[in-house]
């Protein structure tokens, strides 16, 4: 059995999920009404039996470390597993994390300490089911010194991606990053191949590549530097997504917009969500505050509490207001004659009366005063919300109304 | 112009030794007696090849390596340990050779001569 341990870069911005990035990272931002993003990634590490995990954290890593502390406090240290979240320590190098390869770099004292075979790298920025070990055991049977997850993307989206151009054994032969004018994949002219930013390295190369690239004039990036440098001399492979996609459908979303976040949470009150979040054998582990269950109450001509197509948290009350193809994270509270249509409430957000909110994601904690109209006039919320291309409208934390 | 080389070492005798050993390679010495001193010599002014010792107080010559490529990327640098275990150690890699002490220099000095020559071209 070889040793592997995971690096789990946590540090993305998400700058084009202003605002919902201002005071949380990227992996921090909440999903699907309980979760946040990083928890997808974490679970598949659990659910693919891994369980010696860094989390690498720099920029408002405060609301992602309270997050690992609450709810991922789940392994047992007796058995030497971990989860353990490394801020940027600058004991290298006195700047930020320069790049991917950078803050892995950064770390390798850490590798030093727990000297594995392999190691496998991944980001906690987008929302997919996969097996791991699908790809380790692949990585081994091809005797890789590297493997790059890859999935099919449309052509027109190559400028946002590494694009992998690979041989018939699977082994990768080109690698572009963000290319304009793409390698597509033979015999279907409008796919590429991407990767996924999750990569398994054996280790030795990993650091030998990695201090190669501090020593040199680079980006200090997988995709940018060591990748394209390595398939020059070393063995590198693609692995298929499909061949450890849990879900079978090849779901893998970025989330890196507004308009991208909004429709992948709102599929899920769909009756049959692109994201299945009910396979009992690959749980979605989140942290659950104890709460009271969600209720509704009142019920009375033009006052009756009611959700229809819509999710639920633990904590929520919807007292005689209508709810819609919405989704409430925990502690929402809506009052009389208020209604709330093809929206996004994250938690501890308190609904007026009278309050008619649609199209819109409002951030926790925002309190909406009686008889508030948010998503029905642009123009308007344009003035104090931000507000997306497709009318996607945003009401950030902490403002007061 | 003189190649110039930073010794760090906390030894007297063996500062002393590779001092005047390398000055007689026709080198310019200047020297450190750890890890922190090499690294207020650093911003002094830059040196050409750096010879670094591991085992030394306040600042050893691991934790040195790190904070020192930090600073300046392409600098060469020799670890120069009594010790050959360190050789396991992944942050021993950042370095551009490893020699183990003996009493004879002439390892130390071809290593010096080959990396000066061969330049940081990278």
């Amino acid at each position: 059995m070889k040793k592997v341990v995971t690096m789990l870069l946590a540090g993305g911005r998400g700058e084009r999920l202003y605002p919902l990035t201002r005071d949380r990272a990227k992996p921090a931002v909440p999903f699907g009404a309980i979760y946040r993003i990083i928890d997808f990634t974490l679970s598949n590490c659990i659910n693919s039996e891994i369980r010696h995990i860094y989390i690498l954290t720099q920029y408002k890593s405060t609301s992602l470390h309270r997050h690992i502390q609450l709810g991922w406090n789940i392994l047992s240290t007796t058995l030497g597993e971990f989860i353990e979240v490394i801020p940027a320590q600058q004991r290298i190098d006195e700047h930020w994390y320069q790049g991917t390869a950078d803050a892995i770099f950064q770390n390798i004292y850490t590798l030093q300490q727990e000297k594995p075979d392999l190691v496998l790298i991944l980001s906690g920025d987008h929302i997919y089911k996969m097996d791991y070990r699908k790809m380790i055991a692949y990585h081994l049977e091809k005797r890789a010194d590297l493997t790059v997850a890859a999935i099919r993307m449309d052509r027109r989206l190559s400028k946002e991606f590494g694009v992998m151009e690979v041989d018939e054994e699977g082994r990768i032969i080109g690698f572009q990053e963000k290319p304009v004018d793409p390698k597509t994949i033979p015999g279907d002219p409008e796919g590429i191949l991407a990767s996924m930013g999750i990569y398994v390295f054996d280790t030795e190369i990993l650091v030998r590549r990695l201090i190669e690239d501090a020593r040199s004039d680079s980006t200090h990036d997988f995709g940018k530097d060591i990748i394209p440098s390595m398939i020059q001399k070393d063995r590198v492979f693609h692995f298929d997504f499909r061949q450890g996609d849990r879900e079978g459908t090849g779901y893998w979303k970025d989330v890196g917009t507004i308009d991208a976040y909004y429709e992948a949470n709102i599929d899920l009150v769909s009756v049959t969500p692109h994201l299945n979040l009910y396979d009992p054998n690959w749980p979605i582990l989140a942290y659950q505050p104890p709460y009271p269950p969600a209720k509704t109450v009142l019920e009375e001509e033009g006052r009756t509490g009611s959700a229809l197509n819509s999710i639920l948290s633990n904590g929520c009350i919807i007292s005689g207001g209508n709810v819609r193809r919405s989704i409430l994270s925990p502690k929402v509270l809506v009052h009389s004659y208020a209604e709330i249509e093809d929206s996004i409430l994250l938690s501890g957000v308190d609904v007026g009366r009278h309050v008619k909110i649609r199209r819109a994601i409002i951030d926790k904690d925002v309190h909406i005063p009686p008889g508030t109209k948010i998503g029905y006039d642009l123009d308007e919320d344009a003035k104090r919300f931000t507000v997306t291309a497709s009318g996607i409208v945003v009401v950030p934390k902490w403002i007061k109304l | 112009m003189r190649k110039k080389i930073l010794v760090v070492e906390d030894e007297e005798g063996l500062r002393l030794l590779y001092q005047e050993e390398l000055e007689t390679e026709g080198y310019e010495v200047i020297t450190a007696r750890n890890g922190r001193e090499a690294i207020q010599k650093l911003e002094e002014g830059r040196p050409d090849l750096i010879v670094l010792d591991i085992v030394m107080p306040v600042m050893d010559g691991m934790e040195a390596l790190g904070r020192i490529v930090g600073k300046d990327r392409k600098i060469p640098i020799i670890l120069n340990t009594s010790y050959s275990g360190y050789r396991d150690d992944f942050m021993s890699w950042v370095a551009d050779a490893y020699v183990t002490k003996s009493s004879d220099l002439e390892e130390l000095k071809a290593k010096v001569k080959e990396l000066l020559e061969k330049g940081r071209g990278r």
